[in-house]
């Protein structure tokens, strides 16, 4: 095995390795988000000084004032109390339904010189519970007044909690009434007290359920000759929903 | 200019800017030698009066079964959308309290919803940040619920607040935890202008609320964290026409008075304030003093003259405010059947002669002027 030979001339040593340190990179990141805010409060300052200047010659603001004063004087409000001239003549409609109130009531609410009968019906004493647009308030016992909300305690929709109901298909509504337009529940496990909320299927008949419309007074025997039918607005045009009534009630307005 | 120069100038910026702000508050000042109820004083009126059946609740719509955020009146019928914590949309027929659609959202944490003026669709917008769009005549999916048919992308933040332009079924503009406000072609999905953000000059916080003119639909007025409101021209989205300061708080809700030149604000310092859209006049202030912790304002509405101001706060009260007086003239949450929880909502209906309310009980409530006309 020949050995290696080794050369006579010495062989120059590199020098040591000197890893060059990173280069400084310019701070852009902090120093555009900088120059961008400054640019932004001076843009800020323009704006305000503009401001400033329209203020030079600008009127007080009680000239503003008198425009708010003026025109809220100006316009009447559905919600505010005003303050209205009664006629004598309806004043003996009130005290006759004060006096007789169960019996002469929807007269009064639809007698056509009733001044008062804007919007407001007058036998607001006849209604035992609250005054007359409330009659059909749910919590109304008064035996003519159930429309259009149902009052059935128990009714605990949309809480179904059989298992395999899915709100909002399962609302706990059997009713069948073909003019009902509530959320029906169609899950046939659905075990929770239903009720009709639906003003029709009280007159009409009877959800499958079998357990709705016992509220009392407004069931079918009691639509003949129509009692449960009355509506005191004269301006009523809806078709009564019992199939004996012929009468005519409608709810102008969500308080009817 | 190096970092440091900067940062010089940033300090110096910023003093000028508070300095001019200090000389606008004082210039203002000044100027408002009465406010409204001064005014009124002065013409010898008086606040109006209630009785204690005057305004009442006549219809409670039950059914959400988390807290109701946001809720808004058809431009036409009386129907209602309101908005839960359940992730449900719910149309309610105001007259019978019946349900007509129930909407399972796609994002369960919706925080606003509005009717298109022609009744046919619901926006809705929330924690996903976007602005969802369902048409109620359109038919269920296989699991009978409504499908979205259109979705508003683009907000980088929560959206806090929609409103349709009114008589424009194609334009709507949003309100967002990302600083801005977009106006939107619903039609398209495009954002046509948005109003704010790092370049345009706009809110320096969340945006809470927004209010379009319905005098002037090109005007529409934000509130904001940043606890000023701004007026923003449709047609100008670069910067806002006006800032009003004044509120020591985030301005929660905002809603244009009836004539179309005034605004009011809400916020969390518990104030309601009139404002003047084109002076920047702070008119009035509505604050009630509170022993202990002051209630912050939720939301607030004008009646359809403007003399009433509804406003609900955390606390559960929601005042009447005689707008004209500055005098609190009824609180609903005192009366018989009122919420049992926070008002989060509450809007009047078009005739104005109905108030809806929505709370953290769950329900809406209805009120309305169940007095009689009074006899001279």
């Amino acid at each position: 095995m020949a050995s290696p030979t080794r050369s006579s001339s010495p062989v120059p040593s590199l020098p040591p390795p000197r890893p060059k340190s990173p280069p400084q990179y310019p701070d852009l990141y902090g120093k555009r988000r900088e120059l961008l805010k400054v640019q932004m409060l001076e843009r800020e300052i323009g704006f305000l000084e503009e401001e400033l200047k329209s203020l030079e010659g600008l009127q007080p603001a009680s000239r503003r004032c008198k425009e708010v004063h003026d025109f809220l004087m100006a316009n009447p409000d559905p919600l505010i109390p005003t303050n209205r001239k009664i006629r004598r003549s309806h004043r003996f409609w009130k005290w006759l339904c004060g006096k007789s109130c169960f019996n002469f009531s929807w007269i009064c609410c639809c007698f056509s010189g009733c001044s008062l009968r804007l919007s407001m019906p007058s036998c607001c004493n006849c209604c035992p519970s609250m005054k007359c647009w409330f009659c059909r308030w749910p919590r109304c016992h008064w035996p003519r007044c159930s429309w259009p909300s149902c009052t059935w305690p128990s009714c605990t929709w949309p809480s179904c909690t059989w298992p395999s109901c899915t709100w909002p298909r399962c609302a706990c509504l059997r009713c069948t009434c073909p003019h009902c337009t509530c959320i029906h529940c169609h899950c046939p496990h659905c075990h929770l007290p239903t009720c009709c909320c639906c003003y029709f299927c009280c007159c009409l008949e009877k959800p499958s359920c079998g357990q709705c419309c016992t509220l009392p007074s407004l069931s079918c025997p009691d639509c003949d000759p129509c009692s449960g039918c009355t509506c005191s607005c004269p301006k009523c045009t809806k078709v009564c929903h019992c199939s004996n009534c012929t009468k005519t009630c409608c709810s102008p307005c969500y308080l009817c | 200019m190096s970092v440091a120069e900067l940062k010089k100038r940033h300090i110096a910026a910023t003093a000028t800017v508070n300095a001019l702000r200090e000389q606008l508050k004082q210039k203002r000042i000044l100027l408002l030698d009465t406010d409204v109820a001064g005014y009124a004083r002065s013409q010898g009126r008086t606040p109006v009066s209630f009785g204690p059946t005057d305004l009442v609740c006549c219809r409670t719509l039950q059914g959400h079964t988390g807290k109701v955020y946001s809720l808004d009146w058809t431009s036409e019928k009386n129907r209602i959308v309101s908005a839960s914590q359940d992730g449900r949309l719910i149309v309610w027929n105001s007259l019978t309290s019946q349900k007509t659609h129930a909407i399972k959202l796609p994002c369960a944490w919706v925080m606003t919803c509005a009717f298109s003026p022609n009744g046919q669709s619901v926006a809705c917008g929330g924690l996903d940040s976007i602005c969802s769009i369902f048409n109620l005549n359109s038919p269920n999916d296989k699991d009978g619920n409504l499908t979205v048919s259109r979705m508003l992308s683009g907000h980088k933040g929560y959206v806090s607040s929609c409103q349709y332009v009114p008589d424009e079924d194609t334009h709507l503009i949003t309100s967002s935890g990302d600083q801005t406000c977009i106006l939107w072609d619903v039609t398209t999905a495009q954002r046509l202008s948005v109003f704010g953000g790092e370049f345009p000059s706009g809110h320096t916080a969340d945006v809470l609320s927004v209010s379009i003119n319905g005098s002037n639909s090109k005007m529409f007025v934000s509130g904001s964290c940043d606890a000023t409101a701004r007026l923003w021209d449709t047609r100008i989205a670069s910067r806002a026409v006006r800032t009003f300061h004044g509120h020591e708080g985030d301005v929660s809700t905002v809603k244009f008075f009836p004539d179309g030149y005034r605004f009011g604000t809400g916020s969390d310092d518990g104030t309601c304030r009139l404002f003047d859209m084109r002076t920047g006049h702070q008119l009035q202030v509505y604050h009630q003093q509170h022993d202990g912790e002051v209630p912050l304002v939720t939301s607030i509405a004008f009646s359809i003259s403007g003399r009433l101001l509804f406003v609900g706060y955390s606390n559960g009260d929601c005042y009447v405010w005689d707008t004209l007086m500055a005098k609190v003239v009824l609180n609903l949450g005192s009366l018989q059947n009122s919420h049992e929880g926070r008002i989060t909502c509450l809007g009047l209906s078009a005739d104005g002669s109905a108030l809806c309310t929505g709370s953290w009980d769950r329900n809406l409530k209805i009120w309305a002027f169940g007095g009689h006309r009074k006899v001279i």
